[in-house]
Parts: structure tokens; C-alpha cells; sequence
């Protein structure tokens, strides 16, 4: 309140001198702007998305001056967009970062290792600008045990680490981190390589009471010592979040369940039995009786060697549940069914059980997101037939906003059903395992259903298609898809116009990522008119050349365009016929040219 | 039917041709070396185990790799003869009750977009262990830690509470292994050193060969013998070494001479935890 009052005695002052003197001609006091700034700190602060944030910056030079010092978290989408000086030239009080790297694509084998997103120079750059940061989330960067290190010693008040989907570091690193950072809340290691470096990372937490809130590491494949671990709850009095992996036994998980039943969030590990031995009951712990006792936990996962039998111990919590991740989980629909039927107010579900949908589509009434994944990830498999499973979600789940579904086979009127049913949809991500497979009742393409869904699904904002497409899909997504952020094509389309459609209809797309589809130079220049404002850009084993790539590059200089084979070594000597094919092309807009720090495998067009 | 979608009933349409070999593998399921012999000769899939099969995608997906661009349809199927296929001996165990049809084309990379972790579920259940090659492969042929190939021995350096480990096969000279060593320890090194808070800045660690540096490499060779590294050809280091130490250079004569690597490292967890002593390099967690 004094500030209000203080700031606007200034006003009154200012006014003041300003009516007292006669007006001059010249520059106006000084005094004005730093009122101004000092109220738009003072408001830009609530301001925390950074969307606002990013249009607030445009108004005027002393807008952009006072946005850059109270943004402190920063959101940077793609690593090489910018260069770590640019960053804290701009942005002087960082609490938190959260950097992305390598593109979606390079989690399935489809870039060469090695290519880049080295998070080394951002630490080294951070370290010296800002040695209060807080927060660092990371996604798809190779992170080393020295970067872990120099952030364990240059940040004293750091609290918390997320690593997504990272790699390039070992439990070495993970050590130092749980041994230096004094201040560390949380430390999620989520679908990261970690190398086993045969360290007892769990260990090197400090003795006496730690700040943790959540410790997640069920990606590390490699033992802990579990008495390290027990002890470590124990001395965390905050934990809420617990996701343990599967070297965990059941027998283990009970240990910490009991001494942790304030636990939000759980990944069971194992959840098998290490004794398999034919003594029953005797000294077999009370499950269920630990899970009752868990009385908030909303969030299930791990289940990674799951031993059926004591699956219904989680019975007690089901009611409660919002969240489970059943996808690691070799589970039958015997199994599935009747524990679904408890969780009542499940809004995010992870399962690969598509024939127990018809259960979830009855109980899950308030379900959100779903994510069904393969069983057997091959595209040769049989399958149960997966259109009745979609046909009943979107029946039973009509508050579905996000889905993620694989399956053998589909058909037009299962998926125009989910587009009728489900108008929350934002993120329809549909695989159909086989590639150019049509509906399988009709043999039509697949253009219908897809079609349907960006026509119904008014707020679509992230679509990946599958299955036999023509260029008219793309002509009805480029129609009705004005909202599409992130696209993800595979397998589909048959000329140039689909690309074309795409590029000249979606004006808010910002992720492309196509892969073997028929699209050439001609679908990559019409969209010459969109680069800058996107993302990326990527396209592999479709039908590009060199010189249409180079022609990108030479008419947008702030687009950085790299091509590159799918192989590791790009030998010299390759085959003339060839050499002007481009396999793989990732294109970025960047605002510091192209990077320093490309493998001799890309070549910088 | 129950997550596994697939019975046995469903044959690839290839298979019709060899009915009776089918039945055959299926009846000596249980040894596996036979299994991966019986493969060896065919000209056609089995119709069999999930880990013959993940096995012989990756070997063929390293073939179609290169003809991704005409995608090869028959080529995959007729490569299969047994000098091309090796049998990992890093299969895991599957509950052989999963056929495949192979009508389609070979398998592409990265196709199903499923992401590595994810493909093993049918064999994982079994297998406790699971398999780091397995696990994290998947389709394509990334080598994440070749550690049966490798000769992997334990380096630990003074005052860093870390132990590392080094494959010496990679490397063919005193300088490439001192420069590995700077490389693995510079980190771990200057995060030690900021006790007092200090900038963190890293220094290479260097004339480790010469006893110019801070520090000196040594190890101990396969009679319990404490030795400076440097002394002896590569290939006779390489035969005789058993762990490395990177002690200061100011005690070279009292490490050598005492050398007792254990009680140090012990000494040196407790600082690091307590007073609970960490088991370095043991599995018995």
C-alpha cells in the first residue's frame, strides 16, 4: 500500500512540475518513464503466460525493457533459436528455465545421434548470468555429468530439476546433483537415458531433513539401495511425489508406502513379489491396508513387472484416483476391467488394454486425456478390432480434450463418431500401425474421418494422421484447421498439394514434422511465406532436393536450414544420383544464424 | 483375447508353405540355442517367439534402412540365412505365444512412432533383469552402452567421492586414456572443490603421465601390485590392469608404497554420506 501511495505522489509531482514551467522545447523529464516502469513492473508481474508476455514486449522499447526484467521464467522452444548471450543479454532476473532440443522425430531412431542440443553452453552462460536460478527443465537435450555438475555448483538456491526425455549423462551426475544442491525440491528424471555408473546416487542425498517434493526415477535402469532410499523418505517430510523404478519390489514399496503415506503421486516400480515362494499370507505384507492408509493419492503409475494377483491392492485409492499410467503394464482385460470400474474420477489414463475401453467409456466419465499404446508395437500384428474401442470412448468420455490412440486398423465412421462426440478435443493424435491402411469395413482412405475432425473439433490444436490419406484430407485439414499448432504426418497424401494445403490453410501451425510422404520442392516453396513464423520444419524420406532446400535458405536468412541423412556417416563418396536428394531436412527459424556446433553429418544449406 | 492379441492360430500366409517346420520350433521351444540354429536355416519367418523376431527386425531394419527410399518388399524376408543373423545371446525371455503376419513390407525405422522403452512389453513381464540392449535399441541399432564388448575397468580419483569406469578398448595410447580421465573428472572435480562456494570453474586435468600435473594416474595390476601408469607397453597395461587410481601427485610414494586403495575409498564415501559407507560397483543394493 505505501508503494501505491508513494508512486502516486510521484504522479502528483510530476504533474505538478510540469504545469509550474513553462513548456520547453525540449526533451521531456526523465521522470514519467520511470513512474511508467516502475507501475508496469509492478503489474507486468502478475502477467505469467508467456504468449502475453511476448505481445506486451512489442508496445515500445521501454515495454520490452521493463517485460524482459520480470519475466522470470523463461520458455525457450527450441534450443538454437537464439544463442545462450542472447538470452541473458535480454533477460536479467531468470528464476526458471525450460529449454527443448532435439525434435519429436529423434525419439524414433530417425536422427543420428549426436546431431546437437548440448545443454553444456546454456549452463555455462546461466551459471554466470544468473546464479539465483531456481528451476531448470530440460526436454530432449544431451545433458553430460559435467553440466550436472557445474548446475549442482553454480546455482546455491536451486530446487528443482526435471530431465525429459534427456540423455548423456549417469547416475554420476544424478549424484551430484542429490549431493550439492541443498536447497533441491524436486528431481524428476522422466523418460531419460541414464547410464549406469554404478553409483549409489540415492546415498548422496545430505543427512537430516531434505526440502524434497518429488523424486521421480522410474527411466533409471539400474539397482538402488533401497535402505539409502527408505532413509531418504523418512528425512522428507514434504514428499509428495514418489516414482520409484522397477528394481523396486513390492515388498520395498510397502516399506515406503508406510512410511509415506502423505504421497500424492506413486510409481509402484515393479509391483511384483521378489519372493515367489509358496508361503502365503504369512509374512506377506497388507497391501491394500497401505494403500487405504495413502489417503491423497490421485496418481498411479509404474507397474513395470506387474504380478497380477496384487493388483487389486490398489483398490482402496481407485475412487480417488485422477491419474493412472497402466502403459508399462503387462495387463489383461480381466485384469483391467473390474479395477477401472473404481476410478470413478479418472481425468488422465495410460493403458494399452484397448479392448477394456468398452469398461472405461462406462466409469471414466470425467476423463480428459487417454493414451493407448501398442501392446506389440509392430505393424504386422493382429489386433482386436480397436474401431469399436474408439467408437465407445467417444460415447462414454464426452469430456475427451486429448488422445493419443495406436491401433492395427480403423474406420471413417469410428473417428467421425469421436468428432461428433467429443467437441473438447484439442489434441486428436490418431496411429494406425499400418502403413496406407484404409478403413477396413469400406477400403475407402481414411480422408473422411480426419476430415471429420478438424470440421467438429472446433478448438483442434495438435492433430498427427495415419492410415491411407489423399491429398483431400490435407485439403480439409488446410480448410477447417485454422487453430492447428503441431502437425504430424506419416505415411500419407500423394503429391505436392497436400504439402501445399497444409502450408497455405493453417495459419497458426508452428510444428511440422512429415515423414515418408510424397511431397516435393514444390509443396516446400508455397510455404516460403510461413517459415519465419514457424518453429520447424521436418521433413525426411520425402521427395526434396538440395536446391529447393538452398533456395529456402537464401530467401529467409533467419530460417536456419539443415539437411542431413538418416544414417550415422555421410560418406564422401556417395552415389552421384544421390547426392542431390535430401533425406532428412530440419528447418528452425533462429534469431543468431546458423549454429556453431553442427556433427560433420549436417550440412547448413 | 487378453493383451495378447495375436493367436496362434493366425499364420502368415508365407508360412503355408512350411507347416510342419512350424510346429517343429514350437515343439523345442525350450532350448533356446536350438531355436536361434533353426532360424539360421530357414529362407522363411518363423512363426514363432517375439525375440527371435524383435531380433531379426533390427538385423533386417539395418538392411532396409539403406533401401528405405524404394521400399525393398521382398528383400527383408529371403535375407535371412545364417551368416547375416546373429543371434544376440541379449535376447530376453518372451512367453512364445505371439505369431506375426509378414505380408507387409519390411519394417521401417522408427515406425510404429513407439519410443524405444516401450516395445518390450510382452517380453518384459518375464524377465526381471530386462536388457539394456533390448530395452533401449528398439528398431534402430543405437548402441547405448556397449558394455559386453567393452573392458571396463573402475577409475577413481582423489578427493572425488565418484568412482568412474573406463572401456580401455576404446583407446590405443597413454595420452588418449590421460585425456579421457581429464575428460570423465574435470566436472566431478571442480563440484568437489567449491566448498566454499567459489565460481566453479573447471581446470583440465592434465600431466597425469609425467608427475608434472597436480595429479598422477596409477593402478593396480592383477597381483595387487600399485604402479605408475606410463611404465609399460599399451598392450601389456592393458592385460595386467585391473582398477586405476588418479591420486595427488604429492603422495605418489606414500600411495604406492601403503596403497590401501580400500580404506581410502571408504574413507572418502563416509565424507561424502555420513556415516553409512556406499558399496561401489556392487549390485547387492
Amino acid at each position: 500500500m505505501a508503494e501505491e501511495e508513494d508512486l502516486s505522489e510521484m504522479a502528483n509531482d510530476v504533474e505538478r512540475h510540469l504545469k509550474l514551467d513553462p513548456p520547453k522545447p525540449s526533451p521531456p523529464p526523465p521522470c514519467p518513464s520511470h513512474v511508467l516502469e516502475n507501475v508496469l513492473e509492478n503489474v507486468l508481474k502478475f502477467l505469467t503466460s508467456r504468449r502475453d508476455r511476448n505481445a506486451v514486449s512489442l508496445v515500445s522499447r521501454s515495454w520490452h525493457h521493463v517485460e524482459a526484467q520480470t519475466r522470470f521464467e523463461v520458455f525457450i522452444g527450441n534450443c538454437y533459436s537464439l544463442s545462450p548471450a542472447r538470452l541473458t543479454r535480454r533477460f536479467t532476473r531468470v528464476r526458471s528455465l525450460f529449454l527443448k532440443g532435439k525434435p519429436r522425430f529423434a525419439d524414433f531412431n530417425l536422427m543420428p545421434p549426436d546431431w546437437g542440443a548440448q545443454f553444456a553452453p546454456w549452463v555455462a552462460a546461466t551459471a554466470r548470468a544468473y546464479p539465483w536460478l531456481e528451476k531448470v527443465s530440460l526436454k530432449r537435450m544431451f545433458v553430460s555429468d559435467d553440466d550436472l555438475a557445474l548446475l549442482a555448483v553454480s546455482f546455491p538456491g536451486f530446487k528443482e530439476l526435471v530431465l525429459l526425455c534427456c540423455e548423456g549423462f549417469g547416475t554420476s551426475g544424478v549424484a551430484v546433483v542429490a549431493n550439492k544442491c541443498r536447497q533441491l525440491k524436486v528431481l524428476d528424471l522422466i523418460e531419460s537415458e541414464v547410464t549406469d555408473d554404478e553409483v549409489d546416487w540415492i546415498s548422496c542425498f545430505p543427512e537430516g531433513e531434505t526440502h524434497l517434493e518429488s523424486l521421480s526415477f522410474d527411466c533409471v535402469e539400474s539397482p538402488i539401495n533401497f535402505k539409502a532410499l527408505e532413509g531418504l523418505v523418512v528425512r522428507s517430510p514434504c514428499l509428495k511425489k514418489l516414482r520409484t523404478n522397477r528394481f523396486v519390489s513390492l515388498e520395498e514399496l510397502h516399506t515406503l508406502m508406510v512410511r509415506a503415506p502423505q504421497l500424492t503421486s506413486l510409481g509402484t516400480g515393479s509391483f511384483s513379489s521378489s519372493t515367489h515362494d509358496g508361503a502365503q499370507g504369512e509374512q506377506e505384507p497388507d497391501y491394500a491396508s497401505a494403500f487405504r492408509a495413502c489417503r491423497s493419492l490421485v496418481c498411479l503409475s509404474g507397474f513395470r513387472e506387474l504380478t497380477a494377483e496384487y493388483l487389486p491392492a490398489i483398490s482402496p485409492v481407485c475412487a480417488n484416483l485422477t491419474s493412472l499410467n497402466f502403459s508399462y503394464a503387462n495387463i489383461s482385460p480381466d485384469v483391467f476391467k473390474p479395477i477401472i470400474r473404481n476410478c470413478h474420477n479418472i481425468r488422465a489414463l495410460d493403458s494399452i488394454c484397448d479392448e477394456g475401453l468398452q469398461a472405461v467409456a462406462e466409469t471414466c466419465k470425467e476423463l480428459r486425456e487417454l493414451r493407448i499404446f501398442p501392446f506389440d508395437p509392430s505393424e504386422d500384428s493382429e489386433g482386436p478390432v480397436s474401431g469399436l474401442g474408439l467408437q465407445a470412448i467417444s460415447e462414454g468420455c464426452k469430456k475427451l480434450e486429448s488422445i493419443l490412440y495406436f491401433c492395427q486398423r480403423m474406420t471413417n465412421v469410428a473417428v467421425t463418431a469421436m468428432s461428433e462426440n467429443c467437441p473438447q478435443l484439442t489434441v486428436f493424435r490418431l496411429c494406425i500401425m499400418g502403413r496406407h491402411r484404409p478403413d477396413h469395413v469400406t477400403g475407402k482412405p481414411m480422408d473422411d474421418g480426419f476430415g471429420a475432425i478438424v470440421k467438429n473439433c472446433k478448438k483442434l490444436t495438435r492433430l498427427a494422421v495415419s492410415g491411407l490419406l489423399t491429398d483431400q484430407a490435407f485439403s480439409l485439414i488446410g480448410e477447417y484447421g485454422k487453430l492447428i499448432r503441431t502437425l504430424s504426418v506419416a505415411f500419407a497424401g500423394d503429391s505436392d498439394m497436400g504439402l501445399r494445403y497444409i502450408l497455405e490453410g493453417c495459419p497458426k501451425l508452428e510444428k511440422l514434422e512429415i515423414r515418408d510422404s510424397p511431397f516435393g520442392d514444390v509443396g516446400l516453396r508455397s510455404g516460403m511465406h510461413r517459415y519465419n513464423d514457424m518453429r520447424f520444419v521436418w521433413m525426411s524420406s520425402c521427395r526434396l532436393s538440395r536446391g529447393a532446400c538452398r533456395d529456402i535458405a537464401h530467401t529467409l536468412p533467419s530460417v536456419v536450414v539443415e539437411a542431413f541423412g538418416s544414417d550415422d556417416d555421410d560418406d564422401d563418396d556417395d552415389e552421384d544420383d544421390n547426392a542431390d536428394y535430401v533425406e532428412t531436412l530440419y528447418m528452425y527459424r533462429s534469431l543468431d544464424g546458423p549454429r556453431k556446433d553442427a556433427p560433420k553429418f549436417v550440412t547448413i544449406l | 483375447m487378453e493383451g495378447c492379441p495375436r493367436s496362434r492360430e493366425t499364420c502368415p500366409k508365407l508360412l503355408d508353405l512350411i507347416p510342419q517346420e512350424r510346429k517343429w520350433y514350437h515343439d523345442e521351444e525350450k532350448n533356446n540355442s536350438d531355436q536361434e540354429k533353426k532360424l539360421e536355416l530357414r529362407l522363411a519367418p518363423p512363426g514363432g517367439d517375439e525375440e527371435d523376431l524383435s531380433a531379426m527386425k533390427k538385423k533386417k531394419n539395418l538392411e532396409t534402412r539403406n533401401n528405405i527410399k524404394k521400399e525393398a518388399e521382398d528383400k527383408p524376408i529371403f535375407n535371412l540365412s545364417g551368416n547375416h543373423f546373429s543371434p544376440s545371446n541379449k535376447t530376453t525371455y518372451a512367453p512364445p505365444h505371439i505369431s506375426h503376419k509378414r505380408t507387409a513390407p519390411g519394417p521401417v525405422v522408427g515406425w510404429p512412432p513407439v519410443r524405444s522403452f516401450r516395445k518390450n512389453l510382452a517380453s518384459s513381464s518375464s524377465s526381471k533383469l530386462g536388457n539394456d540392449q533390448i530395452n533401449k535399441s528398439g528398431e534402430g541399432e543405437k548402441q547405448v552402452e556397449p558394455k559386453r564388448e567393452g573392458m571396463f575397468v573402475k577409475i577413481n580419483m582423489d578427493s572425488v567421492p565418484i568412482g568412474r569406469k573406463v572401456d580401455l578398448n576404446a583407446y590405443s595410447t597413454y595420452e588418449q586414456l590421460s585425456l579421457a580421465v581429464d575428460k570423465l573428472f574435470r566436472g566431478l572435480l571442480a563440484a568437489q572443490r567449491d566448498t566454499s562456494g567459489g565460481e566453479g570453474e573447471e581446470q583440465p586435468i592434465i600431466g597425469l603421465l609425467n608427475g608434472k600435473g597436480e595429479f598422477t594416474l596409477t593402478y593396480e595390476d592383477n597381483e595387487g601390485d600399485k604402479m605408475l601408469v606410463g611404465d609399460v607397453p599399451w598392450q601389456m597395461f592393458v592385460s595386467s590392469v585391473k582398477r586405476l587410481r588418479v591420486i595427488k601427485s604429492s603422495e605418489i610414494s606414500s600411495a604406492l608404497k601403503f596403497g590401501c586403495s580400500k580404506q581410502r575409498e571408504n574413507e572418502e564415501l563416509k565424507w561424502l554420506s555420513g556415516t553409512s559407507v556406499c558399496v561401489e560397483g556392487s549390485h547387492s543394493f
